[in-house]
């Protein structure tokens, strides 16, 4: 049955481990000296650094003490930064020295609209000012349902919301100009219930532009999260079994041939967005990686091979929760891999992208949104996220435009940059009275989470019960109601509300003119290859009957066919999603 | 703020039972974003109102051919990734151009839509839109205020709206406990009539479903009606039908379906559905008519298979999932006596041997030559369920009615 009940038990070990050296510690001379000699070498090792005002710093914030309890505390319970069960963080040094040229900006800005050259102008106006560089894309709704600009019924929505994808000579559009095979560069993708295909896309279109060696030098991460899917993003293609098995088969495959590539990204924002508490939030994320992790063991894959390449992104948002959730999530995961999966150091560690909350943007008094973007963003960096996406201003109304945009990504280097908050020492805050506090909260009531699905039989049959979404959807009513009861305070919608009448903002929409553009490109594209991507669609069917690697395949069958007609192709073999209230 | 409700109907709360309005809610094609229609959903039912709910990703005709058939007072859409001025038009261009245009059309989408584009669709044919901040008390109120109709006969209405506004008027007179005007007549016409009962979530929706995928598939020019009975709420009256949104099979315009609302009734069927069946039978439109009750208990019997009077349907399939208990439970399940056809469904599931056994053994003892079929729903192409297919069709070959084998 489920694991999760495992799990739970596995931290709730786990801390009394810890409470047992901690005592051990008081009354061990020995440990208590070994302990206060690791301690001395720690402290040995942190190098100190000055404030712009001459201020002397430690790089890296410990406890101030000696005592071999409360060392004891530290280093089993938080862990040392880079160390289990990493709740401080996931390495021993982030953020610092900006300037000095160290490092890589935490700054990922999911960007997308209208045709593929127009998001590849976003692209090249976003990453200006960066290093490194970090593409994050974001695909317009016909593409994240799989289907074609010419199917019946979408053109409307084609390059709205994100980029329009049909080809994999889109794709090289896309990411004209950008050199993929850097060693800092890295491309996200939003993309989920057709992520196979389009990362064929993208492996189609580097292999025609860098050569078909540059494979193992892409660097990047695919959304590809398929049980949030189901549970609260809504974007989902064929029954749940095949989603699972397309993303399983993609994931065997990139880890031997790409393995800088991160081909899923266990994801909890959509399940925040969509109203779940923070708790929740956390829960169903990490249950759901941990049914990953479980699938793919099952499928006889090594946890120590795949685990380094699972990814999670995790929302932020203004609830107090959110001051310790990346680091309650980094605890349990570790554990749980550890603990009951076996998994090894590498494979402990859970890499975290954060992204500020849109729902807590509103459209009344738009400007304030601004403020309410940062001190998420405070909350994320002080979780030390690995990277970080902040909203735009204009989040309520439209795709960002450039003027919201640049202040969103301002807001990080402000942060970060100017303020001294994260430049001179790492972990600041970690290890304060309320945070500890609210960590051991947090982490008792994701537990018991774990274990009401548990007994549900585990991720997947709560699944098929609707308990995810039921919970998530009860939670984004109380939300509204709490809203319009005004037991929510939101500035400026129940709270000092001003006459102000509703702002007339610039929109990012995609004219008509470039939505037939579109069509005609794709039709085009058909028409080349009308010849020869009949045999590659049934070679695809082939596979997908007779239960070889699909993702194998398709990066074949990009090269002469359309992403509709690739859904299609494998509808026909698997059948569709029976979606749920 | 908010608009006052109609002061003598909340001065009069036990006066005259109040008909619920039946509102249908969807998110566009190409857009996931659930969030406000779910909870514009639970909001509505809490305030009596009969929702039905689509789901999300919906192409127009989808959305129009839902609106007809379950003649609906209003259409409310939620849309947020864009492509909201063409869409609103669409789905009110459809309804207008079938002859439905009397059922408007509003909806919402946070600050997606603005004002501007508010009075574009307002003069192509959108009703209203609920702005980002519109307060839920403040929606609730005004549509309460502004689409509560009753519904009238009405001669113009053609092909599946007029089969629904019978069905509605049924309806609406058992609420307001006026006699229906429509008698159901004595059944007649070919369709075959299976009424199918079974345990909550024991997979009747899915079930039906994937039967109605065989029948398009076999029949290619047939049609087949659904009737999908969902309990409403005691307390508020109002209830969320859901049925549609996995109804997959059903987005076909050879597919009738319509949700029921039990309104207060106990029996596991709406009152209105004898007639319903009536209506649907006498418009000789449908080969097959499949009649889901709400989850039923040990003892019930909602198509009449025991008594006196005449058996609603000409077939009874009652369908149970391998989580029934045990033997003794399994015994006192009356319908096992009662049904012409059963089920085991989620054979996937590991109990499901032992339960196959010991319910064909339980079947034995009736000495009825009752088979178990055993399916698996939740897969598509499954075995079971074509097995079950058949033998619906052979029944209704047996019983006169074409059951689709045309
Ligand atoms: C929550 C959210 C999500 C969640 C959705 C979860 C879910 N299951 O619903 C997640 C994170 C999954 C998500 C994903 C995406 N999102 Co989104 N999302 C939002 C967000 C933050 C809030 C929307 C919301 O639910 N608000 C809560 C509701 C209750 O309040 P409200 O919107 O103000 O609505 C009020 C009224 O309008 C009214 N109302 C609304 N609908 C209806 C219907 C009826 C019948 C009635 C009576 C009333 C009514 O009720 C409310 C109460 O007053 C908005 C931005 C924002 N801040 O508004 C973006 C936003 C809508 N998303 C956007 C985009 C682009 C996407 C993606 C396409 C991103 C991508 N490329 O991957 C995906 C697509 C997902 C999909 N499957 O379609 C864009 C759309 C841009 C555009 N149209 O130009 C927005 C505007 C953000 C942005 N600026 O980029 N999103
Ligand atoms: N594992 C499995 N799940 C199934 C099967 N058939 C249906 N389900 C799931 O069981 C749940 C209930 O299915 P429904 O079809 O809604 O059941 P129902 O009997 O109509 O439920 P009510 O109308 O609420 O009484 C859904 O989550 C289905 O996906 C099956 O064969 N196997
Ligand atoms: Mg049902």
């Amino acid at each position: 049955m489920s694991q999760l009940g495992k799990i739970a038990d596995s931290v709730d070990r786990y801390n009394r481990f810890v409470a047992a050296e901690v005592a051990r510690a008081r009354s061990d001379r020995k440990f208590a000296a070994e302990l206060r000699a690791r301690w001395a070498a720690l402290r040995a090792s942190v190098t100190m650094t000055r404030s712009p005002t001459g201020t002397p710093l430690p790089r890296l914030a410990l406890p101030d003490t000696d005592e071999p309890g409360a060392i004891a505390e530290y280093l089993f319970g938080q862990g040392f930064p880079g160390q289990f069960p990493y709740a401080t963080a996931a390495y021993r040094e982030m953020y610092l020295d900006h300037e000095t040229g160290t490092g890589e900006e935490p700054m990922r800005l999911f960007a997308g609209l209208g045709l593929a050259e127009d998001t590849n102008a976003r692209f090249k106006y976003l990453s200006r000012h960066q290093k490194s560089l970090r593409l994050s894309t974001a695909f317009d709704g016909p593409t994240l349902y799989g289907l074609d600009s010419d199917h019946a019924g979408v053109l409307g929505k084609v390059g709205e919301g994100g980029v329009a994808i049909d080809t994999v000579e889109d794709m090289g559009r896309l990411f004209a100009g950008f050199d993929l095979t850097r060693k800092d560069a890295s491309v996200s993708m939003t993309m989920n219930a057709p992520a196979p295909v389009i990362l064929a896309m993208f492996i189609a279109a580097a292999k025609r532009r860098f050569g078909a060696g540059c494979v193992p030098n892409l660097r990047g991460t695919i959304q590809a999260d398929m049980l949030k899917e189901v549970q609260a993003q809504n974007e989902v293609i064929f029954p749940v079994d095949a989603s699972l098995r397309f993303l399983c088969d993609m994931i065997e495959w990139c880890v031997p041939n790409m393995p800088r590539w991160y081909p899923v990204s266990i994801s909890g924002y959509h399940i925040a967005e969509a109203g779940a508490t923070p708790v929740q939030q956390a829960a169903f994320t990490l249950s759901n990686g941990f049914t990953y992790a479980g699938l793919l063991q099952a499928r006889g894959a090594d946890i120590n091979a795949f685990g380094p390449r699972l990814s999670f992104f995790l929302d932020c948002s203004l609830d107090v929760e959110y001051l310790v959730l990346g680091r309650v999530c980094r605890r349990i995961w570790a554990i749980g891999l550890r603990d009951v999966f076996g998994a090894g150091p590498k494979a402990q560690i859970l890499k975290l992208h954060t992204q500020t909350s849109g729902r807590s943007l509103i459209a009344a008094e738009f400007q304030n949104n601004l403020t309410r973007t940062a001190v998420e963003l405070m909350l994320a960096y002080m979780n030390y996220t690995n990277s970080c996406h902040s909203n735009s201003a204009d989040e309520p109304f439209t795709t960002p435009t450039e003027k919201y945009a640049l202040l969103a990504s301002h807001g990080q280097s402000i942060l970060l940059e100017e303020s001294g908050l994260f430049k001179h020492t790492m972990n600041l805050f970690g290890g304060a009275p309320g945070l500890l506090a609210l960590e051991r909260q947090v982490e008792q009531r994701i537990l018991s989470v774990f274990r009401e699905m548990d007994t549900l039989g585990g991720v997947i049959a709560a699944m098929e019960q609707r308990y995810q979404r039921s919970q998530i959807q009860e939670s984004g009513h109380r939300i509204e109601t709490q809203i319009y009861s005004g037991e929510r305070p939101v500035i400026g919608l129940n709270k000092y509300v001003s006459d102000e009448p509703m702002p007339s903002v610039p929109l990012a929409r995609t004219s008509p003119k470039k939505q037939r553009l579109q069509v005609e490109r794709l039709r085009a594209f058909k028409r080349r290859h009308a010849k020869t991507a009949p045999a590659a669609l049934q070679r695809l069917a082939h596979v997908a009957r007779g239960g070889g690697n699909v993702f194998a395949e398709l990066v074949d069958t990009v090269e002469v066919c359309s992403l509709g007609q690739i859904t299609a192709c494998l509808a026909d073999v698997v059948g569709k999603f029976r979606p749920m209230v | 703020m908010a608009v006052a409700l109609n002061p003598r109907r909340a001065a009069h709360p036990a006066r005259a039972p109040r008909v619920p309005l039946r509102i249908l809610t969807a998110v566009p094609i190409c857009d996931g974003h659930d969030s406000a229609v779910t909870t514009i959903n639970i909001e509505l039912a809490r305030h009596g109102i009969e929702v039905i709910y689509l789901g999300y990703h919906q192409s127009v005709s989808a959305i129009a051919r839902a609106a007809v058939q379950e003649d609906v007072n209003v259409v409310g859409l939620s849309s947020y990734n864009g492509g909201h001025i063409i869409f609103f038009k669409e789905v009110a261009d459809q309804l207008r151009h079938s002859g439905n245009g009397d059922i408007p059309v509003f909806g919402g989408g946070g600050g997606t839509i603005t004002k501007a584009d508010e009075r574009i669709m307002r003069r192509q044919g959108t009703d209203r839109i609920f702005f980002a901040g519109t307060p839920l008390k403040d929606i609730m109120t005004i549509i309460q205020r502004d689409y509560a109709r009753t519904a009238k006969p009405n001669a113009k209405f053609k092909g599946d709206r007029s089969l629904a506004r019978a069905i509605t008027l049924v309806e609406q007179n058992l609420s307001a406990r006026r006699p229906p005007r429509v008698i159901p007549a004595r059944r007649q016409g070919r369709g075959f009539v299976v009424g199918i009962a079974g345990p909550g979530g024991a997979g009747k929706s899915t079930l039906i479903d994937e039967l109605t995928s065989r029948f398009l598939r076999q029949h290619p020019t047939g049609r087949i009606a659904i009737l999908a009975n969902d309990p409403s709420h005691p307390d508020t009256g109002g209830a969320i039908l859901g049925d549609r949104v996995s109804a997959i099979y059903a987005q076909d315009d050879r597919v009738f379906f319509r949700s029921l609302a039990t309104r207060g009734s106990l029996t596991g069927l709406s009152a209105a559905t004898p007639a319903a069946i009536g209506i649907l039978q006498q418009s000789g439109e449908f080969d097959l008519i499949l009649v889901e009750s709400v989850g039923v208990g040990q003892e019930s019997d909602p198509f009449g298979s025991f008594g006196q009077s005449r058996r609603l349907t000409d077939a009874v399939l009652f369908v149970l999932a391998p989580h029934y208990g045990g033997l003794i439970q399994l015994q006192k399940i009356a319908l096992l006596n009662g049904a012409d056809l059963v089920a085991l469904n989620k054979c996937d599931h590991p109990m499901a041997r032992t339960a196959q056994a010991e319910i064909q053994a339980r079947l034995n003892q009736n000495g009825r030559g009752q088979v178990l079929h055993s399916t698996t729903a939740a897969r598509h192409f499954d075995p079971g369920v074509d097995a079950l297919f058949a033998a619906i069709q052979a029944l209704g070959s047996a019983r006169g009615r074409t059951g689709g084998a045309r």
